[in-house]
């Protein structure tokens, strides 16, 4: 350690560093130019000149250069110093008259005008680019000629391939000399330009060392090998340097890692469908985007921050149009058959969004052919974005795109439904974009010997929806064919289940126990707070001033120790924090650091292993909160740092011990509904080893299923359904309750006790959690003249007649399926899913059985999303006539002696046709049980439709939000087979992560009721999200309410609400809020 | 809430509400700036409600 | 402090508003540094006693996030 005077005070340094160094480390700002701290110093702009007293004598130094040593004075900011500099500054303006840097200087020193001849250059021969292209391994350029001539250049001024157009020359330059078209221009023979960032679909560059994207796991940045110039030339290895902790490492390479495992579960997802490849899109000019490039462009956080823009010049559009089907349902253009399933509804949700943006001025169209919005709720977002929202739907499909010569416009021309030719000029153009497997997927999947189906997505059987043609190997997502969030998300629980299923043997024994430290009793001792301040390397020492902030909160009361930490969250201040505390017998503990969502489970740790319990902790956020985001205001975030220290301190000193209740859990399941949902619950469940009661109210298995002829692959319903019933009725672990009502249910997760009444006899089961199951049923219909006529028949009456092999069949000549019987309606505004793709498939097959008759779908869209889109294009080339009908003028039928009579207003024709039929089939609608007591029983909800409701729409599909039940099957809503079977496993899942714990703790920070303050007013039980408050039935407090601590989730609802004040939110009760509040005081 | 404040003399710029998910970080910057140039824009509070500790002798 | 900067009192959702608050961190952008946090379960968990009692105890101004 060298110590020397600056400015008369007496400052430290390491042997070796220059003066500028440790006058930085000490806060003292001496200018410079040429000066980086990746480069070793050169001296070249002599701005850094200071004034050193060695002893003897003073001289001038450049203080970037000059190391230190022990003794030395130095001056920095004395007057001839700034003379110094002030004529330095004035010859650089002289030679660069126009460079921003320069003038700003010179401002500063307070020359208007230099008094030498002003020159035009913009380069100061500071140097800085030739030694970081030194460093980058390159020497591509060099200061070359001598004296006056003196400039930066390549040898022999020539473009140079020795230059990898990494930019760092750019990127350093003090005054704008080198930018990056001068590099392409004059430097570099290769090119150079910006890095796309990839998740911002190349809207926006990004750094060789990123962090793909702000949510990634983990959230650590890699180095892109590609790009990092490292790799190209072994120079750079800058960040190395700069990294405090010394996490980069050059030399690491790809390992192979041998596992060995039981199962495999693919997920290895899709690629956006490219574009480009289609010329007739114009893909290349800047205002026709991708829908993902639209999606960031929507996005708070994209390139554009949200705001809307075309590309071509930054104006805001005033029209935009959709283009459905790029990439899909087309097989001249690509090879895309089938349907992506996801873009009509993405579409909609982008031009709501994008009105939301930017008012209700934006005009917004989308051009599709059918619009297919068959998930839950999407139905009512059609309508809303249609009648509400006024986006434009047009149906039509464009074919080109063209530019408007002389205008940022795109022009397309499109056929309207009366056959118009019309055309529209729009600002910006979107095309939705498929799904499709990229090659190296195909590739790999060929490796692994797994089949694909046409349109390469993983070949899976309906009644085993996620199983590959390998035993062992699952799949889920969208490489299981195209599909949204929700359906992946029950995919992947669903594969989960799947591989757990064949493992299930092997559950537990790899499990590692945790060392448990007994817990230290504090109860009764004053408090003394311990306090870590984290500089976060520079993200918080950088802007706060930690010094200060620990200064300050060891004059705060109660405060026994307070110390900075470089890293907090590292393994060895992990575990020198848990040493001070027992050391020092701390007993309550603040951090303050990063934010308590990412880094409080682990300071919580911490506690644990010193023996302190977790909820003596408080977490405050001077990084995330403060210094990320007030970095140009050191003293006010410093301010704002010590609140929030001195807050957290005053709630940190009313913190208790808390208590983690512990609860049995009883390890067996309840299914309720024995159709083709509850019995693969059933049956999931049972081959894990859980006992598992299976509830059917009517006298046998199957439910809806054993009215189904062929699934959509063409497999015998029957035949697997059979196979399933025998499975179930002879496992060992699965006892059936068939004829069976549920009584009552009571308890809660982990412990349900459940009534029954079996053939007229009640039992009470114990179980730990409880599948709902209890599926739909088809829509009597009340139009189209059924029951006047036996040959008018629901879809499910004619799967009869097939499956019968009906003889009448054979006779057919024409028959007619009406879409929508019900669905899509006012008062059911839902679509049921399965009915095109069923009457599609039954259309094929009365063609098959008899080629030569007429059938006739009537409907609204053909929804046959997916690969089952194939069924439709099959339908078509068998001669199948689709003739669109619109709900205002709904098809009419009537009975005739001799056939049905079906007027409908042909869409193309556009008017109304005569179809006489032998037999016309209506497509129902599916509608829910809602089965209001078992939702009581259960405390789960339903949705206005009788559909219950899950715990979330995209992230919790398959439980509810009351712990401990689960959903699958149609009661959720409408499916085909495979889905059910897939949302059966996926429920499954779920509940296997609570089944196959022998305890579950609740949390700490949970509410508890006082209750000899309670007035049993009743609003907590009536307001709780989670049903966890209810009026105690027995004991001294009868009547008054309780919560269940297994159910309550500690948001604080009920506290709030209560009116006497008798609830208390352990952790963030009253008062340790209101000591945060009254520390404002002290803020004023 | 703000009526009753308004009712005891305190300008309803002094309270906010507002809903932002935790993905809209923009949108938190926003309102944090616009509620502060609220605050700001009327000025300083007459702190009549505030309680001051009690003298001692 | 200057005495023209008011403080204001947030109590911010730990799920949605902490959560931008600290994106925002994330995402290196600025606003004002007048804001204090206190970081609630649920915006469920206010009370207007949280609210009269910042404004009685000083501060200038009380923001509810949810």
């Amino acid at each position: 350690m060298i110590t020397f005077k600056l400015n008369g005070q007496t400052v430290q340094g390491e042997e070796g560093q220059y003066i500028i160094q440790v006058a930085e480390k000490y806060g003292i700002y001496i200018p410079t130019l040429c000066a980086h701290k990746a480069l070793e110093p050169a001296g070249m702009c002599r701005l850094c000149t200071v004034e050193l007293f060695d002893g003897r004598r003073t001289k001038f130094v450049t203080a970037c250069n000059y190391p230190i040593w022990e003794g030395m004075e130095v001056q920095t900011d004395t007057e001839t110093v700034h003379e110094g500099r002030k004529l330095i500054v004035e010859m650089l303006l002289a030679r660069c008259a126009d460079v921003p840097v320069i003038q700003q200087l010179a401002k500063k020193y307070g020359i208007e005008k230099p008094r030498f001849e002003q020159e035009h250059e913009t380069c100061i021969l500071c140097g800085l680019c030739t030694r970081i292209c030194e460093r980058m391994g390159n020497s591509a350029i060099a200061l070359t000629e001598r004296g006056l001539d003196m400039k930066v250049d390549t040898p022999f001024s020539v473009q140079t391939d020795i230059c990898q157009a990494c930019g760092a020359c750019a990127f350093l330059c003090p005054t704008g000399h080198i930018t990056i078209d001068k590099i392409n221009e004059l430097i570099t023979a290769n090119k150079a330009e910006i890095i796309k960032s990839e998740y911002d679909v190349g809207l926006k560059g990004r750094k060789p060392i990123y962090v793909p994207y702000p949510q990634a796991v983990p959230n650590t940045p890699v180095i892109d090998r590609d790009v990092c110039i490292h790799y190209k030339t072994g120079g750079c290895k800058i960040c190395a340097d700069i990294c405090p902790v010394n996490a980069i490492d050059h030399s690491m390479e790809d390992e192979i890692v041998e596992l060995n495992v039981g199962s495999v579960i693919m997920a290895p997802g899709f690629e956006p469908f490219d574009p480009s490849t289609l010329d007739f899109y114009n893909y290349s000019h800047p205002n026709v985007i991708t829908s993902m490039e639209m999606e960031r462009m929507l996005s708070a956080s994209g390139p554009t921050g949200g705001h809307l823009v075309r590309l071509s010049d930054h104006q805001e559009p005033k029209k935009i149009a959709w283009l459905q089907c790029v990439g899909s349902r087309d097989m001249n253009r690509c090879d895309n058959s089938y349907c992506s399933s996801v873009c009509c509804m993405y579409a909609i949700k982008e031009a709501v969004i994008a009105k939301e943006h930017a008012g209700d001025d934006l005009d917004c169209s989308i051009f599709y052919m059918d619009m297919r919005t068959p998930g839950k709720d999407f139905e009512k977002f059609y309508d809303n974005a249609k009648n509400k929202s006024g986006v434009n739907f047009i149906r039509s499909r464009v074919h080109t795109i063209n530019p408007v010569q002389g205008s940022e416009e795109l022009e397309l021309r499109y056929v309207s439904e009366t056959g118009e030719i019309l055309t529209g000029r729009f600002d910006l153009v979107v095309l939705s974009i498929g799904l499709q497997i990229p090659p190296d997927l195909i590739a790999l999947s060929q490796k692994l010997g797994i089949d694909l189906t046409p349109g390469n997505f993983c070949e899976t059987s309906t009644f085993a929806p996620v199983a590959t043609s390998r035993e062992g190997i699952f799949a889920c997502g969208a490489f299981q064919g195209p599909k949204d969030i929700p359906q992946s998300v029950i995919d992947s629980s669903a594969a989960a289940t799947a591989a757990a299923e064949i493992l299930a043997d092997s559950r537990n024994t790899r499990t590692k126990e945790k060392e448990v430290v007994p817990e230290r009793s504090v109860s009764g001792d004053r408090p003394r707070i311990g306090v870590f301040v984290c500089r976060c390397g520079t993200n918080i020492a950088g802007v706060v001033d930690v010094p200060a902030v620990v200064q300050y909160a060891k004059s705060l009361p109660f405060v026994e120790y307070v110390d900075d930490n470089l890293f907090s969250c590292s393994q060895d201040t992990q575990e020198n924090m848990s040493s001070i505390i027992e050391e020092k017998g701390l007993n309550r503990i603040v951090v303050a650091a990063c934010t308590p969502k990412t880094h409080e489970p682990l300071f919580q740790e911490t506690l644990t292993s010193a023996g302190l319990n977790k909820y003596l902790f408080e977490m405050t956020n001077i990084r995330n909160q403060d210094s990320w985001v007030h970095k140009n205001n050191p003293e006010l975030a410093t301010e704002k740092a010590r609140d929030l220290v001195r807050m957290a301190i005053a709630k940190v000193a009313q913190m208790e011990p808390l208590k983690e209740t512990e609860l049995a859990v009883n390890q067996t399941a309840m299914v309720i509904g024995g159709g083709i949902a509850g019995m693969a619950a059933a049956k999931s469940l049972a081959d894990q080893g859980f006992k598992t009661h299976l509830v059917e109210q009517t006298d046998h298995l199957g439910g809806q299923a054993v009215n189904l002829y062929h699934t959509a692959k063409g497999e015998s319903v029957a035949e697997n359904l059979e196979k399933l019933i025998s499975l179930v009725k002879d496992h060992d672990n699965i006892s059936l309750h068939l004829n069976t009502q549920i009584q009552n249910v009571d308890g809660f997760v982990g412990n349900f006790k459940t009534t029954l009444l079996e053939n007229g006899k009640e039992e009470e089961l114990e179980h730990g959690a409880a599948v709902l199951a209890t599926g739909a049923s088809p829509f009597t219909p009340t139009e189209y003249a059924y029951g006047q006529d036996e040959r008018i028949i629901t879809s499910l009456e004619l799967d009869k007649k097939f499956t019968a092999n009906d003889p009448g069949l054979e006779k057919i000549k024409a028959a007619a399926f009406i879409q929508c019987v019900g669905s899509r309606e006012p008062g059911r505004m839902y679509c049921s899913r399965v009915c095109c793709t069923h009457s599609v498939e039954n259309a094929i097959e009365l063609k098959r059985r008899n080629p030569e008759s007429n059938v006739y779908i009537l409907y609204r869209d053909i929804r046959t999303y997916g690969e089952k889109e194939y069924l439709y294009k099959e339908a078509r080339q068998l001669g199948v006539v689709f003739i669109r009908y619109c709900l205002e003028d709904k098809p009419k039928v009537s009975v005739k002696d001799d056939n049905i009579s079906i007027v409908v207003t042909d869409h193309i024709l556009n008017r109304p046709v005569e179809l006489n039929v032998d037999m016309l089939t209506l497509a129902t609608a599916i509608t829910p049980c809602s089965d209001e007591k078992l939702a009581n029983f259960f405390k789960v909800p339903m949705n206005e439709d009788g559909f219950f409701i899950e715990r979330h729409a995209k992230l919790g599909p398959a439980e509810f939000a009351t712990d401990g039940v689960f959903l699958c099957g149609m009661a959720h809503y409408p499916k085909p087979i495979d889905e059910s079977i897939a949302q059966a496993k996926a429920a499954v899942s779920r509940a296997v992560t609570l089944l196959s714990r022998n305890f579950i703790y609740s949390s700490g920070t949970i509410a508890e009721v006082d209750q000899v303050n309670c007035a049993a007013c009743g609003v907590c039980v009536a307001i709780c999200p989670y049903s966890a408050p209810s009026f105690d039935q027995e004991g001294r407090f009868a009547g008054k309410a309780g919560i269940n601590p297994a159910l309550c989730k500690g948001c604080g609802l009920c506290v709030a609400s209560c009116r006497s004040g008798a609830i208390h939110l352990k952790g963030f009760d009253t008062d340790q809020i209101m000591y945060q509040i009254f520390e404002m005081e002290e803020a004023v | 809430m703000k009526n009753l404040l308004e009712h005891m003399g305190i300008e309803p710029e002094r309270l906010h509400f507002s809903w932002i998910s935790s993905a809209e970080s923009t949108k938190f910057v926003d309102v944090a700036t616009k509620v502060t140039e609220s605050v700001k824009s009327i000025g300083d509070r007459e702190k009549k409600f505030v309680k001051t500790k009690p003298k001692v002798a | 402090m200057a005495d023209n900067e008011p403080k204001i009192l947030s109590f911010l959702c730990n799920w949605c508003s902490y959560g931008a608050a600290d994106l925002a961190g994330v995402s290196r952008m600025e606003y004002p540094s007048n804001i204090r946090v206190i970081r609630i379960p649920c915006t469920g968990r206010m009370s207007p006693k949280f609210i009269l009692a910042a404004l009685r105890r000083g501060a200038d101004a009380v923001w509810v996030s949810g």
